[in-house]
């Protein structure tokens, strides 16, 4: 049981990508689509208005791609990565939204990250504390012992 | 973009949404007739964007041209891709991952119907 669970996931922990991390990978990919292709429209047809909103839509984009697809496969490898997606990805948000709110010229144009996310229902901003709080429940029940992973 | 058309995709993603919701608490996958619900709710997705597209290529030009297309195109994948990823593990999450799609297929109709109109 334990050894078949392991082959499949590479992790002791349950996966991230059972049961309510499926939904979770589902609201990160309909993210990693928005910003991606809004990143897209802006950097190609205006990037000379706001070049700083538009490469951190650029950069903003990439991070979501990084944790759809990390949560997605659920390995121990990619919970990893996962988690450092997040973790700058929580960063971002606050960073952005507060830099949005207290200085409106670097921002003139809304930015996926914008106010906290206000154009997308916050969501921005709750998705990335979703996502460490699902990181943190699917995490490994006991230390490995030290090989290499099934 | 037809606004009856547009109106009617809101309103089936709605009820999407919801039976989503509603086969969550009931604690089941969805079942046939919610998957074949999603499958017509594609449909009409696609005609919209079809005929949008067509319209486009015929020469209108809505406002933001490349934010619209990409709108068309995100309402038209968003459901099939939904439906492969809600099917591979099916339990209550299942009917949510629906939810989801529908609720993002409706959100981008109602930002379509606004951005819809003719450059000045």
């Amino acid at each position: 049981m334990r050894g078949v669970r392991a082959q499949q996931t590479g992790s002791a922990g349950r996966r991230t990508n059972s049961g309510a991390g499926r939904v979770l990978v589902a609201v990160y990919g309909i993210f990693a689509l928005a910003a991606t292709a809004r990143a897209g429209v802006q950097l190609i047809t205006r990037f000379e208005e706001a070049p700083l909103a538009y490469v951190l839509s650029a950069v903003a984009g990439l991070i979501y791609i990084v944790a759809t697809i990390t949560l997605a496969r659920g390995t121990r490898a990619s919970r990893r990565l996962a988690l450092i997606a997040i973790i700058i990805e929580l960063i971002g948000v606050v960073t952005v939204g507060t830099l949005s709110v207290i200085d409106q010229e670097a921002f003139p144009r809304a930015t996926v990250w914008s106010v906290y996310g206000i154009g997308y229902g916050f969501v921005p901003l709750v998705l990335p504390i979703l996502g460490l709080a699902w990181l943190w429940h699917t995490r490994p029940h006991a230390p490995q012992p030290v090989e290499g992973r099934g | 973009m037809i606004d009856a058309l547009a109106y009617t995709v809101v309103a089936l993603a709605g009820v999407g949404v919801l039976w989503g919701i509603v086969t969550a608490i009931a604690n089941k996958p969805p079942g046939k007739a919610q998957l074949l619900y999603a499958g017509g709710l594609e449909a009409v997705t696609v005609v919209q964007s079809i005929l949008a597209a067509v319209k486009i290529i015929g020469g209108f030009r809505p406002v933001e041209l490349a934010t619209t297309i990409g709108y068309l195109i995100g309402i038209a994948i968003l459901i099939p891709i939904a439906w492969l990823w809600a099917n591979v593990e099916r339990n209550r999450f299942s009917g949510i991952v629906l939810a989801v799609a529908a609720l993002a297929v409706l959100a981008m109709t109602l930002r379509l119907l606004v951005l819809w109109t003719p450059a000045g």
